[in-house]
């Protein structure tokens, strides 16, 4: 018999390293001689789009195209240290310490501007599109190369850096504020159980995830839904088989995770709520979008066929024996 | 505030070269001169142990075979440097590493793995967390296997239960599971000059630098590490496998020296997430507002650390789940066993503990006869509240928008439906 049930789950997620733990990420900007500017940082794209997130805040910072931003981040000798790509902390860590560094640059390009524009002050100018100009009389401007050629071999370089703030939680209460900022998920999972067999299948999916600010909406969209497999899997397929310290399961004709044909579509709803210490308001998603998709799978078998699984992966022999169970019982 | 790209959904910068082939993953690189490596790894996973390389390295196209007297400090790992580069007097999982072969092809190379003679004198060991915890155990490293204590304690939770109207308990355990990332490890190592440059697929370059300089004794500069396009990670690429193997090799034998790991061996070589016994019980008042919730959880991190500590205080910090509980006792463990080691995989300690808060929370809701939604809405943190650690949530707490779009989107009628 199959039968339907719907599940929820919450979550709360710290970013970064935490406990007071110095989490610093560095990046440095560079004006390159064809106006274009280069960012050098040590976080790595492990496939999560911090190049583009990343990319899009210096952008961002110059009012001006992705394509405009060279992007380097793939050897320690010439990138400053931006700290792991892990715990959610790469746009919020490393978008800050990107940003700080292009403003710095800004400023420093816009002093140049001044003196050679024969202004006398910052007011009323605009940085767009490669250029620095006066917004009443556009005519008064210069191009980003222009400036590149003005100040010549010795490039305009500058640095930024940012250290996120938690605090060492006390030894016996663990009182203390360990992580910041905080991002919020929520799942809502309607499943299908077969009774007969004891598999499981999604039917239907929603997430609502917190995002502070969503910088780029197809790759958090990206995240979920790999976030979504990767919760499906650990709900109900993924078993090493570990017996005695040694991994049976080490292949993945036997190790099975979630494939194309086991993922439903996940409803997607972006909740924007801008961090003020965020760049523009951006939290990390990267681990909170995969965090509630198991339990809301697990409240939805109960509510599908009244059995409460304490222990995962849900797999079909392992429902099948509870449903008996619970069969002997009545 | 205007925005211009910020909000965009930008093409991918990396995605036209990864979906060309044209991304350069660590696999794909070949030098002249180029010689294989190849990793020889402990088939127990307790024992004291002896090897003879003299058979092996006497087989043609050998070039070097590196043991731990090869490595100038034979120490590695994020907090605790707790793992061996090559594996000295014993072996405490297994796939620790205890031979590194040079040859001229990857076929010499896995023939010399075959005819390294090892000796194993096998000790007792011990694979479940609860046993591990134990005076008596079998010690997985030279002190106790508990190797941290997280305590939370807010407020009084017994007199807090005893004053409840619904109270439940459960018991939930988590398995360990892999990372699962497509593109097993693998990387290149040569000199270049007086330094040693490591191409690998890495989570934290800069940290991968520290650690082979460190096992190497060499000066941080005279270390580089180039991250190539990186077939994803998840957690899994934190730790060190192969660098410092492949950086010694290249420094010992001045010639490029490449390896790759087979699925098999990359299932053995990298952390895998810790598998959680977690104990919750959870008490509500008639009005549905949690009142007290206590919790026990002990996370077994195998063999080794790796961020063992990190982890079992980030599940401590989040064991409450995202709701406002005014007495709260948390003690949560991390325990060496010989089980492979566990380390970062998405979540950090927060993807076990919402297996036990969730459930319990529907629980409760159904004894309450209050549906899971209200249940929620009733309890989540809001902008002032305050975390079972005493943090102040002061801005951007959209926990409430977040179920309230859900139930909508869901079509949950919050009085018909829920509490079964």
């Amino acid at each position: 018999m199959k039968k339907r049930g719907i599940g929820f789950a919450s979550v709360f997620y710290g970013t970064g390293y935490g406990n007071g733990f110095p989490d610093i990420s560095n990046a440095i900007a560079e004006l390159g001689m064809d106006g274009k500017i280069t960012i050098y940082v040590g976080a790595t794209e492990v496939g999560q789009g911090a190049k583009t997130i990343l990319s899009q805040i210096a952008a961002e910072v110059f009012s001006m195209s992705v394509e405009e931003i060279i992007f380097v981040c793939e050897d320690t000798s010439i990138t400053p240290d931006a700290g792991t790509a892990a715990a959610s902390r790469q746009t919020y860590n490393t978008g800050n310490a990107i940003k700080i560094a292009a403003e710095n640059l800004r400023e420093e390009m816009i002093d140049v501007a001044i003196e050679r524009l024969g202004l006398n002050s910052r007011v009323g100018l605009a940085v767009k599109n490669g250029r620095i100009f006066l917004k009443t009389f556009p005519e008064k401007g210069i191009s980003f190369e222009e400036i590149a050629l003005l100040v010549g071999d010795q490039h305009l370089r500058r640095t930024g850096s940012f250290t996120a703030q938690t605090t060492q939680m006390d030894e016996d209460t663990g009182e203390g504020a360990p992580y910041w900022p905080y991002t919020f998920s929520v799942y809502g999972i309607e499943v299908e159980v077969d009774t007969s067999i004891g598999t499981i299948e999604v039917i239907r999916s929603v997430c609502a995830q917190d995002t502070g600010r969503t910088i780029n909406p197809k790759l958090v969209e990206g995240q979920i839904d790999g976030g979504f497999a990767m919760g499906l899997g650990y709900a109900i397929y993924e078993d090493l088989n570990l017996q005695k310290g040694k991994i049976k399961h080490n292949r993945f004709t036997n190790y099975l995770i979630p494939t194309a044909e086991d993922m439903p579509e996940v409803e997607k709803i972006f909740i924007e709520n801008p961090e003020s210490t965020g760049p523009y308001g951006a939290k990390g998603i990267g681990e909170p979008v995969t965090l509630a998709v198991a339990p809301a799978i697990l409240n939805a078998i109960y509510d599908a066929v009244g059995i409460r699984i304490k222990e995962i992966p849900v797999t079909p022999d392992k429902l099948l024996i509870a449903l008996k169970e619970k069969e002997m019982e009545v | 505030m205007k925005l211009e790209v910020v909000g965009k959904s930008v093409i991918r910068v990396d995605g036209l070269a990864k979906i060309t082939g044209k991304a350069i993953y660590p696999q794909d690189l070949f030098m002249d001169d180029m010689v294989f490596g190849k990793t020889l790894r402990s088939k127990k996973p307790h024992a004291h142990v002896k090897i003879d390389i003299s058979k092996a390295k006497t087989i043609p196209g050998v070039i070097k075979i590196l043991t731990y007297k090869d490595v100038p400090n034979n120490h590695h790992g994020v907090l605790l440097k707790d793992h061996e580069v090559l594996c000295s007097k014993k072996v405490r999982a297994i796939g620790d590493p205890l031979a590194f072969v040079i040859a001229v092809t990857e076929k010499i190379a896995k023939r010399a793995i075959e005819a390294i003679e090892v000796t194993y004198e096998e000790i007792k060991g011990v694979f479940d967390p609860f046993e591990a915890m134990k005076e008596d155990a079998p010690k997985v490293h030279d002190g106790s296997n508990i190797i941290y204590h997280y305590k939370l304690r807010k407020g009084d939770v017994e007199a807090a239960f005893e004053k409840c109207h619904a109270v439940v308990e459960g018991e939930y355990k988590t398995s360990m599971v892999d990372h699962a990332f497509l593109q097993p490890e693998a990387g290149l190592a040569y000199k270049d000059g007086d330094s040693i440059v490591v191409c690998v697929a890495t989570q934290y370059p800069h940290f991968d630098q520290l650690e082979i300089a460190e096992a190497l004794i060499m000066p941080l500069e005279k270390i580089k590490v180039i991250n190539t396009a990186v077939g994803g990670a998840f957690g899994g690429r934190e730790d060190i496998t192969m660098q410092i193997h492949l950086a010694l090799a290249a420094m010992l034998t001045g010639k490029p020296v490449k390896t790759i790991y087979s699925r098999e061996e990359s299932f053995e070589a990298h952390s895998k997430r810790h598998p959680m016994t977690m104990y919750y019980k959870t008490g509500a008042n008639s009005e549905g507002k949690l009142m007290a919730m206590k919790a026990k959880i002990i996370g077994d991190t195998g063999a080794y650390a790796s961020w063992a500590i990190n982890v079992l205080r980030k599940a401590g910090v989040h064991a409450t789940g995202p709701y406002e509980i005014p007495n709260v006792k948390i003690d949560s463990y991390a325990v060496y066993t010989n089980n492979p080691f566990a380390g970062a995989m998405r979540g950090f300690g927060a993807a076990q503990v919402p297996i036990g808060h969730e459930q319990q929370m529907d629980m409760l809701a159904e004894k309450l006869a209050i549906d899971p939604i209200t249940f929620r809405l009733i309890n989540c943190f809001t902008v002032g509240s305050k975390t079972a650690t005493g943090q102040v949530l002061e801005e951007s707490i959209p926990l409430q928008n977040c179920i309230e779009a859900v139930a909508e989107a869901m079509n949950f009628s919050k009085k018909t439906e829920g509490a079964v």
